[in-house]
């Protein structure tokens, strides 16, 4: 992954061995700077902003639809809407969040359209959980050791298949929170939701996926 | 804090959102709650879990294809500047009427230009009809010509040649090709070009 600009000036004031360099990868105002480029046609700025958020989307749509080629093709679309969304885009928001928005409703209209598709009746079958390719979640991520590397593989399938067993707006309620670790404000941006609804989606899908996840959350 | 948070305010700080006097409320209040302190324990450790084993980000295949192809797209989706439709001027309208009023002009003049004369061919020089002269190959051979305009025709007799004797093979003053080998490799479809034949 490329290093953002600016980034230097910024690893320097901070102590050494506390820099978070995904904190620094996700730097909101580096990222307004890069949008403010990027708004004025600069596509060299629009290509370090999708370096930056690529892999948190493309992982959001993947853990969501079970399906790489797809969440490839549609991380793809998502980057292509932005760009053309760009002028509209106000700093209220992160850019991040702002870019969830748009992965939310890529996503959705992806499974309408697969459902009209299919004749089918617009259900969770969309995101179907028979779909998972489980040898994808068992790529290490680096880092561990190789015990905990099967362990987290294996709890990773695991949390995989239970997810695939939440509705989709609960699924996403879910890995926007606990993976991506949203606010429920942002959360509630990102899925044009309340908060009280997000607040409302999290703790059910949390009960239900803990209660899915029973034996292997009482072992640990 | 004396009374309860609310739900949204709890559910802030069980997920560790609240700051400030909001937060520093809600704590004082959750001491005298294990159950509370214990359920903010709980989420806690299930974040934890689901960080560990789902990485919140996953480099796509091919990355720098991906971000390549993200940028063909945009740029052949963006619209082509059209060019600018130029100007009403008077250029536009003013050539074709001078080219108009040229060729007016250039006919006119040519109307009014003195006529090409016409020249006088009667003191030319006129041709002389000449007898024709017949040249005969050998000594001793008389030719005589005769012509007729009416049957246009003309004769010539030649008094004083050899008979031709009937032996004569005239195939012997045509030229024959000579039989060739067929290469069977060469292709059978070029035609020999006959020569002619000389005298």
């Amino acid at each position: 992954m490329n290093k953002p600009h600016g980034e230097t000036s910024k690893v320097a004031q901070e102590p050494v061995g506390s820099v978070d360099p995904d904190a620094i990868m996700n730097d909101p105002d580096d990222d307004f700077r890069l949008v403010a480029l990027a708004q004025k046609g600069d596509t060299r700025a629009y290509d370090e902003l999708m370096t930056r958020h690529r892999g948190r989307i493309f992982a959001m749509i993947r853990n969501m639809i079970h399906q790489e080629a797809d969440a490839w093709d549609l991380s793809q679309e998502v980057f292509i809407k932005a760009w053309h969304a760009l002028p509209k885009f106000e700093a209220k928001a992160k850019f991040s969040t702002w870019l969830y928005r748009i992965a939310h409703n890529t996503v959705y209209d992806w499974a309408r359209k697969r459902k009209i598709e299919s004749s089918g009746e617009f259900n969770d079958e969309i995101f179907e959980r028979e779909r998972i390719d489980s040898a994808s979640f068992t790529t290490p991520s680096g880092g561990e050791s190789p015990d905990a590397t099967m362990a987290n593989a294996e709890l990773r399938v695991k949390i995989q298949i239970a997810l695939g067993k939440l509705s989709p707006d609960h699924r996403e309620v879910v890995l926007l929170k606990d993976v991506q670790g949203l606010s429920y404000k942002e959360i509630a941006e990102a899925m044009s939701s309340t908060l009280g609804t997000v607040m409302s989606r999290l703790f059910y899908a949390r009960q239900k996926l803990q209660a899915l996840l029973k034996d292997e959350y009482e072992s640990r | 804090m004396n009374t309860n948070p609310d739900e949204a305010t709890l559910a802030l700080w069980l997920d560790d959102e609240l700051a400030g006097a909001d937060h520093a409320a809600v704590e004082a209040w959750a001491l005298t709650r294990p159950e509370q302190l214990a359920a903010r324990g709980e989420i806690r450790g299930w974040r934890a879990t689901m960080a560990a084993a789902i990485p919140p980000s996953e480099e796509p295949p091919y990355p720098d294809f991906f971000n390549s192809r993200v940028l063909q797209a945009i740029r052949e989706q963006t619209p082509v500047a059209v060019p600018q439709v130029k100007s009403f001027s008077w250029k536009s309208w003013c050539m074709p009427v001078a080219a108009c009023v040229g060729m007016a002009l250039t006919f006119w003049v040519g109307t009014k230009t003195k006529a090409t004369p016409e020249y006088d061919v009667a003191g030319a020089p006129k041709a002389i009809p000449v007898e024709p002269v017949v040249y005969t190959p050998e000594n001793g051979v008389n030719a005589e010509w005769f012509a007729s305009q009416e049957a246009s025709a003309m004769v010539i007799v030649l008094k004083g040649v050899a008979a031709i004797p009937d032996a004569t093979d005239f195939s012997e003053t045509v030229y024959l090709p000579a039989e060739r080998e067929i290469d069977s490799t060469a292709s059978t479809e070029v035609e020999p070009t006959l020569e002619k034949g000389q005298q």
